[in-house]
């Protein structure tokens, strides 16, 4: 066997001459060509990337550098000017860096802002329909920011103030408590199997556990790194506002002939101002009476998470306001109509313990409603001059 | 786990210290990578490492009583080959042989036929009173079953022969069989490589880190930038063959070719730089395969562990090249039609292994005359190579052999409509093929790349790539499979 074999197999002289290009391979002994004396194979490169360690250093101070000085670039370069009634499109509702953008905005131009899902973000109103606009139109001034974002349930909502809202400091916070995310264990992510849901990079990944979370463990870290580093915030902004939600060789299959620079030369999608749904009452829209069960605030992690958020923005020296509702109790049936005023009294008697000023309005008329939570304009409208008069709105010189 | 995941950089992060701190106490320093190699297979079933175990176990013994008495050596051995064939025929390819022995039941009109082979071990539990929750619906296939079983199995018969010693320490023998790096996807380690390395502290140096580190990164990039976004179109177009024209699967073709190299390459190498970091070298195990000259050189190129071993144990016990010229030819060919085998249990590995066989064996002794190696040019040759390796990778990809057989028919009889192929991703193609024919060649220009300013440029672009353009990838390595 062994050598005469390998004489007999010996390829093109114009073949590499590596440890493993003889015709055939020889058994691997440590006199073999690319082994070093030692036994030890010298490890063999197949290309000419092998970097010193001053190379590796240079390459490390330019990896640093893009993590430190890109999104920042970026940020300086990329033309965000403030809008009044300036809400974050719904179609990039998932771009976080934009939001922190929006939210840092806010906080620098106007003393109050409003956080919370699409109840502040106006789901069945154009921008200048919303609660927000109303409170300005009503004060005589702009002072109220729309940080409303579509879809952000209370453990949602804890991401995105943690992580994203940091800017809101010392301010005045009119935070929204939609009891719709307490109404059954689906919406309060406690349904063990598999759902799908809005935001699932907002919510904590790890504790506590949401059992309608699946997602696995290295995604989940994915997330945590995200919510640390600003480049990966920039990157997913890139993705979210330029390339359709996707990633770039995601997008070149779309786009396969497209210069893959191309579209962030277009500029950020501007804030829409179209309605989403044909803002017209809940019983017009085939809605029928409805049995929510409402869940134990004790169990619930939306409530938990609620109440989270609203301790972060109170450590954070913010002023909070929390409206509660107004839930549209109109299409609920008497049983489940009783279970909700349970739920919001405990929220009353939560928010009276932690002497948080608060205001939980009795429902609108029933036609001042697009669906079970959301108003139509006149809600909001309506909403506006009722917040006005609270003590809390009054005082101008905060 | 998967090396280009947030899981496995916090095991690593893990492991790596606390391996440098024992790493002085050979016991101790193969009882963590032992456990730290059993937790990273154990992660995908934990169910597996009782294979993995067993496997080790058996074969750790037979050497040992190969030692004890000479006149049952060969007994001992085949034990070994024969538990270790026999995990491998059950796990891998019992349901494709059951399928098959079945249709030809059919065929025959056969009154019986094969159960699932699932049954065999549900009898075994039931006679022992398992719970039913317990029994197995159907045969699953390990996590590299084929990659460890061989390197156990390579222990053996060098033992065997007198080549390595005995490993007496049985927790040295069950890291050397499930090192952590190489365990699910290669390279296949010799015992002779790595078990030396495994009975000492190992130096590590400065030059270590930073050559581990550069085959990270580039294995790191083939894996995720490239291997991961070639498969997009891949799949696309062999997910649903019938609907695609000429175009688009020659190009869908082309680029699997790519994608497998750079997804079991890149795996490779960042098996190999890890190792590398932990101060042990492990074997180089793809050498720019298609800058191949022929195909006997694209087998030198290609999972070089694979195809040593397979020279090392089948190929030189059949006999060689010293038979003459028509055993040498059937040598070659089953070797290779066993090493499609070995990939997995379809007819579709059985055709590829033929196939590469038979062009093998068609073009071995055109590739030694001088008017092939002289007056054919380089370029041609390797053009030559790549399109029949491409071709043939059809048959790997092709979930059956009617998709082949329909893909290739599509291939010639279809028209010409635009396969939206995109441009990035045949930029980047044509830009590692490039730079490997670059690097292969003995123009001026090979000076060039390796210039510490091109290299250092090269790594900073692959970073920035990773870090802005590429998504982060779960996707798992091809060869997992096998």
């Amino acid at each position: 066997m062994g050598e005469q074999d390998i004489q007999k197999e010996q390829p093109p002289a114009e073949m590499e001459a590596t440890a493993f290009s003889k015709g055939i391979h020889p058994p691997v002994t440590a006199d073999a060509p690319g082994f070093k004396a030692d036994g030890l194979e010298a490890v063999d490169f197949s290309n000419s990337i092998r970097l010193t360690g001053r190379e590796w250093l240079c390459v490390g101070v330019f990896a640093l550098l893009l993590v430190v000085f890109a999104p920042r670039l970026w940020k300086a370069t990329e033309p965000f000017p403030l809008e009044r009634d300036y809400r974050i499109p719904h179609d990039i509702a998932n771009d976080y860096w934009l939001y922190e953008r929006h939210a840092a905005q806010s906080a620098e131009h106007y003393d109050t802002v409003l956080i919370g899902d699409s109840v502040v973000w106006g789901e069945y109103v154009t921008r200048d329909q919303t609660l927000p606009h109303y409170l300005n139109e009503f004060a005589g001034q702009e002072r109220y920011a729309n940080l409303g974002l579509d879809g952000a349930h209370p453990l949602a909502l804890t991401g995105l103030v943690e992580h994203y809202a940091g800017s809101i400091s010392g301010k005045n916070v009119v935070l929204h408590c939609n009891p719709l995310w307490l109404s059954s264990p689906r919406a309060d992510l406690q349904d063990d199997k598999a759902t799908d849901f809005n935001h699932p990079r907002l919510v904590p990944q790890f504790s506590p556990h949401i059992p309608a979370y699946k997602e696995e463990i290295s995604p989940r870290l994915g997330v945590v790194v995200e919510q640390h580093t600003s480049l990966g915030r920039w990157t997913n902004h890139l993705q979210q506002a330029y390339y359709n939600h996707s990633d770039i060789p995601t997008w070149t299959l779309e786009h396969p002939y497209d210069n893959p620079v191309k579209p962030l030369t277009r500029g950020l999608p501007p804030s829409d101002n179209v309605l989403r749904h044909q803002p017209q009452p809940w019983y017009e829209s085939d809605i029928k009476e409805q049995d929510y069960l409402w869940i134990d605030l004790e169990t619930s992690l939306q409530w938990h998470a609620f109440q989270r958020v609203v301790q972060i923005l109170q450590q954070r020296g913010n002023r909070v306001f929390v409206l509660v509702g107004p839930f549209n109790e109109h299409l609920l049936n008497p049983e489940s109509k009783q279970r909700y005023q349970e739920v919001k009294a405990t929220i009353v008697t939560w928010l009276q313990v932690q002497q948080i000023p608060y205001m939980a309005p009795e429902p609108l008329p029933s036609e001042l409603y697009g669906d079970a939570s959301h108003p139509l304009a006149a809600g909001y409208e309506m909403l506006a001059r009722q917040l006005l008069q609270e003590p809390f709105f009054q005082k101008r010189d905060r | 786990m998967l090396f280009h995941t947030w899981v496995f950089f916090v095991f690593f992060l893990i492991v790596y210290p606390v391996y440098l701190l024992v790493r002085k106490n050979n016991q101790l320093m193969n009882l963590w990578l032992m456990i730290a190699s059993y937790t990273f297979y154990g992660w995908w079933n934990p169910w597996y490492l009782l294979l993995l175990f067993g496997t080790s176990a058996i074969d750790y013994l037979m050497v040992l009583l190969m030692e004890r008495k000479q006149s049952t050596r060969t007994v001992w051995l085949v034990i070994s080959l024969v538990s270790n064939f026999g995990f491998l025929g059950y796990f891998k390819y019992s349901t494709f042989i059951t399928e098959n022995c079945n249709l030809l039941l059919i065929q025959l009109h056969a009154p019986f036929h094969l159960p699932d082979p699932a049954v065999y071990p549900n009898t075994m539990m039931g006679l022992l009173h398992v719970p039913n929750d317990w029994y197995f619906k159907h045969v699953i296939l390990p996590i590299g079953i084929s990659f460890h079983t061989f390197q156990s199995m390579s222990y053996t018969i060098d033992a065997y022969k007198g080549v390595i010693k005995t490993e007496r320490n049985f927790i040295r023998f069950l890291t050397f069989v499930s090192f952590f790096p190489q365990l699910v996807a290669g390279p296949i380690e010799r015992a002779s490589n790595l078990l030396p390395q495994l009975q000492k502290a190992p130096t590590i140096t400065r030059e270590d880190i930073t050559d581990g580190l550069s085959l990270f990164l580039v294995g790191f990039f083939k894996k995720v930038a490239l291997a991961d976004y070639l498969s997009k179109y891949v799949d696309l177009v062999y997910g649903n063959p019938a609907i695609h024209q000429s175009p688009a699967l020659i190009l869908a073709t082309v680029a699997f070719g790519w994608q497998i190299y750079f997804d079991f390459s890149g795996y490779t190498d960042m098996a190999r730089g890890l190792a590398r970091t932990m101060g042990f070298r492990m074997m180089l195990n793809f050498n720019n395969p298609y800058t191949a000259t022929g195909l006997g050189d694209f087998w030198n190129r290609w999972h070089i562990s694979l195809s040593t071993w397979f020279k090392d144990y089948l190929y030189f016990p059949l006999g060689g090249s010293r038979y003459g010229p028509l055993r040498t030819y059937f040598n070659i060919f089953l070797t290779m039609v066993i090493s499609g085998i070995w990939h997995g249990a379809n007819w579709t590995f059985v055709i590829w292994g033929g196939l590469h066989a038979l062009g093998r064996c068609a073009t071995r002794e055109v590739e030694q005359t001088q008017f092939y190696r002289k007056r054919i040019p380089r370029l041609l040759k390797q053009m030559l190579v790549f399109t029949f390796v491409t071709f043939t990778w059809i048959f790997f990809r092709a979930q059956s052999l009617s998709d082949a057989g329909l893909i290739i028919k599509r291939i010639f009889t279809t028209g010409w409509t635009d396969p939206h192929f995109p441009l990035l991703m045949a930029y980047m193609i044509l830009a590692v093929w490039l730079y490997q024919l670059l690097y292969n060649s003995r123009s001026a220009l090979k000076r060039y790349l390796e210039t510490s300013p091109v290299r250092v440029g090269l790594a900073s672009l692959m970073i920035a790539y990773l870090m802005i353009v590429a998504q982060p990838s779960t996707k798992q390595f091809i060869y997992f499979q096998f």
